[in-house]
C-alpha cells in the first residue's frame, strides 16, 4: 500500500458520484443553490436554515447527506494519517521500514496516532449515525453529488497541515453544521434528529481540541511551520466558507458556533477571524448575484428594446 | 456477621490462582514489546485501507476495527515501563525478519478490487494468530505476579474475537463465486507461510511450541521463548 493517497483514486461504490465544490454549491436543492437565492426575498434577509424555510426538507436533506459524504472523507483522512507516518523514536516505522518519511523526513508521535485512529472510530461511527438519519429523512446514498476537498486537506505531506486543515478548519466547520442541524432539529420538533446531531457536536468538539492541542505541541519550537500550518487552515476556512454558507450573519444558512469553537481551543481573535473571512464571503457572494441580476435586466431591456 | 478478629485464610478457598507461571519479567517484556510492534502495523494498515476500498460497510469496520487495535498498542505500549522497560520504544520490534516480511506482504493489496485479499490477511491469519499468542500468554504466565498483563490480554481477546467474527462475516459475505474462494485461500496460504516462518506474532514459541520448520527466526528468540 502506497504512502500518501491520491484524492482522485478514493474508493466508492457506484452510487456515488463525484463533483467539485461550485457544482455542489451550484445544486438547487442545496442550503445555498438557487433555491436559497430565489425564496430569500420571502423570508426578508434571513436565510438561516429553519424548518419555517420553504425550502427546508430539501436544503436539510442535502446538507444531511453532505454530512454523511464528509464523514467518510473524516474516517479516510484519519486512517492515512494512522498509516502514512513513522513513529518518532520507533526505528522502520516510516513508508518501506524508513525512520521517517524519506523524502520529508516527517513523523509523528506515537500518541497522535492513536488519537487519530480514535477520531477513525469516531468518524465510522459518525459515518453510521449520518447514514441512517438520511434513511430518517427520507434521502437515499448518492441522492446528492460529493465533493471531496475534505479529503483532499488531509493529504498533506506535513501532518501538521493535516491538523491545522482538517482538524481545526473542517472539524470546526462541522461543529457550526452540526449546531445548526441540533438547532433545526429542536425546532422542527424531531428529537431523534437533535439527539443525534449532539452526540456528533460532541465528538467533533473533541476532534477540534485534538488538533488545537497537537498543532500547539508539534510545533512548540518550530513557529515557521506553525505559520504555515495556520495559514493553510484560513486557506481551508476560506474554501469552505464558499458563498458566505456559514457566517454569524442571519444571510448564511449556517451559523458560527462561537460557544463550541472556544471549548475546542480556539481563542477569540481565531474565531474572530473566521467570523470575519465567512462575512467576507458572504458580502462576495451577495455582490456577484447582484451583479448578476444587473447584468440580466440590462440584456433583458436590450431585447425588449430591439424587440 | 463472623469475628473480624478471627484469623482468616490469605487466599479465599475458591481462589485457585498459582504463582508459578512460564515467563520471567524478560521474557514478558520481550513478548509486550512484539505484541506493541504487531498492534501498531495492523491499525496503520487498517487505518490506510479505508479509503482504499469501495464497500461503505468494510470501510466503516476498517476505521472502527482500527481504533481497537490502537488501544491494544497503547495498553501494550503502557506496561513495558512497568516491566522494568524505560524505553518502552527499544522493545517495540518485530518478533524477526519474517515477520516484517508478513507485514509487509499482507499490507500489499491496495487496489479496490482486493477487498478479498486485504480482510483475507487480517482476519483470516494475522488476528488469528494473535488470539493464539495471547491465549497461549494468559493461560502460561504467572496469574498473580503477572496480574496486570492479564487483564489487558482478557480486554484485549474480547476485542480480537469480536473483530475476527465481524471479519470472517464480511469475507463470507464478499466471497460470492468459486472464483472467489480459489482468490481467498491462495492469499491465505501465502501468508500462512510467512506467518509459518515468523513463528507466530511474538516468534517461535508464540504458542508454546518450536516448530521445526521455522527457516528465518533468529536463535535468541528460540531461546528466550516460553517453550522452555
Amino acid at each position: 500500500m502506497r504512502t500518501y493517497f491520491p484524492v482522485e483514486e478514493l474508493a466508492r461504490d457506484e452510487r456515488f458520484s463525484k463533483v467539485n465544490m461550485r457544482e455542489r454549491m451550484a445544486d438547487p436543492r442545496t442550503l445555498a443553490g438557487d433555491s436559497a437565492t430565489t425564496t430569500r426575498k420571502s423570508r426578508g434577509n434571513n436565510n438561516r436554515l429553519v424548518p419555517s424555510r420553504r425550502d427546508a426538507t430539501d436544503a436539510a436533506r442535502a446538507l444531511m447527506h453532505g454530512i454523511f459524504v464528509g464523514e467518510i472523507q473524516a474516517l479516510e483522512g484519519a486512517g492515512r494519517t494512522c498509516h502514512d507516518f513513522a513513529v518518532s523514536n520507533v526505528p522502520g516505522t516510516g513508508p518501506s521500514g524508513a525512520d521517517s518519511d524519506p523524502t520529508t523526513g516527517n513523523t509523528v508521535p506515537f500518541a497522535l496516532k492513536l488519537d487519530m485512529a480514535r477520531q477513525a472510530w469516531d468518524e465510522a461511527r459518525h459515518v453510521e449515525i449520518s447514514v441512517k438519519l438520511s434513511d430518517w429523512m427520507g434521502t437515499e446514498i448518492g441522492q446528492f453529488a460529493e465533493n471531496t476537498v475534505l479529503f483532499e486537506a488531509a493529504c498533506s505531506t506535513d501532518p501538521v497541515l493535516r491538523l491545522a486543515g482538517v482538524n481545526r478548519a473542517l472539524e470546526g466547520l462541522a461543529i457550526d453544521v452540526f449546531t445548526t442541524m441540533k438547532d433545526f432539529g429542536d425546532l422542527a420538533g424531531d428529537p431523534y434528529l437533535e439527539f443525534c446531531e449532539d452526540w456528533m457536536l460532541a465528538d467533533e468538539v473533541t476532534h477540534v481540541k485534538m488538533g488545537s492541542d497537537w498543532l500547539r505541541k508539534v510545533t512548540e519550537n518550530d513557529p515557521d511551520r506553525r505559520k504555515k500550518a495556520l495559514d493553510f487552515q484560513n486557506v481551508v476556512d476560506k474554501l469552505f466558507s464558499y458563498g458566505g454558507t456559514r457566517s454569524d450573519s442571519e444571510e448564511s444558512p449556517i451559523g458560527l458556533a462561537r460557544r463550541f469553537r472556544e471549548l475546542a481551543g480556539f481563542s477569540d481573535a481565531e474565531v474572530a477571524d473566521i467570523a470575519a473571512v465567512s462575512l467576507a464571503a458572504l458580502d462576495e457572494r451577495k455582490s456577484s448575484v447582484a451583479k448578476m441580476r444587473d447584468q440580466a435586466v440590462t440584456e433583458m431591456a436590450d431585447q425588449l428594446g430591439t424587440a | 456477621m463472623a469475628d473480624p478478629y478471627k484469623p482468616r485464610a490469605p487466599i479465599a478457598p475458591w481462589d485457585r490462582r498459582e504463582l508459578p507461571g512460564l515467563f520471567d519479567v524478560e521474557e514478558s517484556a520481550r513478548r509486550i514489546g512484539n505484541y506493541t510492534w504487531a498492534e501498531m502495523k495492523l491499525f496503520e494498515a487498517l487505518g490506510g485501507w479505508v479509503a482504499t476500498v469501495p464497500e461503505l460497510d468494510v470501510k466503516m469496520r476498517l476505521g472502527t476495527h482500527c481504533y481497537k487495535h490502537a488501544w491494544h498498542a497503547e495498553l501494550w505500549h503502557k506496561r513495558l515501563p512497568e516491566l522494568r522497560e524505560m524505553n518502552p520504544d527499544r522493545l517495540t520490534e518485530p518478533a524477526n525478519d519474517a515477520m516484517v516480511q508478513f507485514v509487509e506482504a499482507m499490507t500489499e493489496p491496495e487496489a479496490p478490487e482486493l477487498t478479498i485479499e486485504k480482510l483475507v490477511g487480517v482476519y483470516r491469519v494475522f488476528i488469528p494468530h494473535f488470539v493464539a499468542a495471547y491465549t497461549f500468554h494468559k493461560n502460561n504466565t504467572s496469574q498473580i505476579t503477572d496480574a496486570p498483563t492479564i487483564r489487558s490480554l482478557q480486554f484485549i481477546l474480547q476485542d480480537e474475537h469480536d473483530d475476527w467474527r465481524e471479519g470472517e462475516m464480511l469475507l463470507q459475505s464478499l466471497i460470492e463465486t468459486p472464483e472467489e474462494v480459489d482468490r481467498a485461500t491462495a492469499h491465505q496460504a501465502r501468508l500462512q507461510k510467512l506467518m509459518l516462518q515468523a513463528g507466530g506474532i511474538a516468534g517461535p514459541g508464540s504458542i508454546g511450541m518450536n516448530p521445526t520448520t521455522s527457516a528465518s527466526a533468529t536463535a535468541g528468540a528460540t531461546n528466550r521463548n516460553g517453550g522452555h
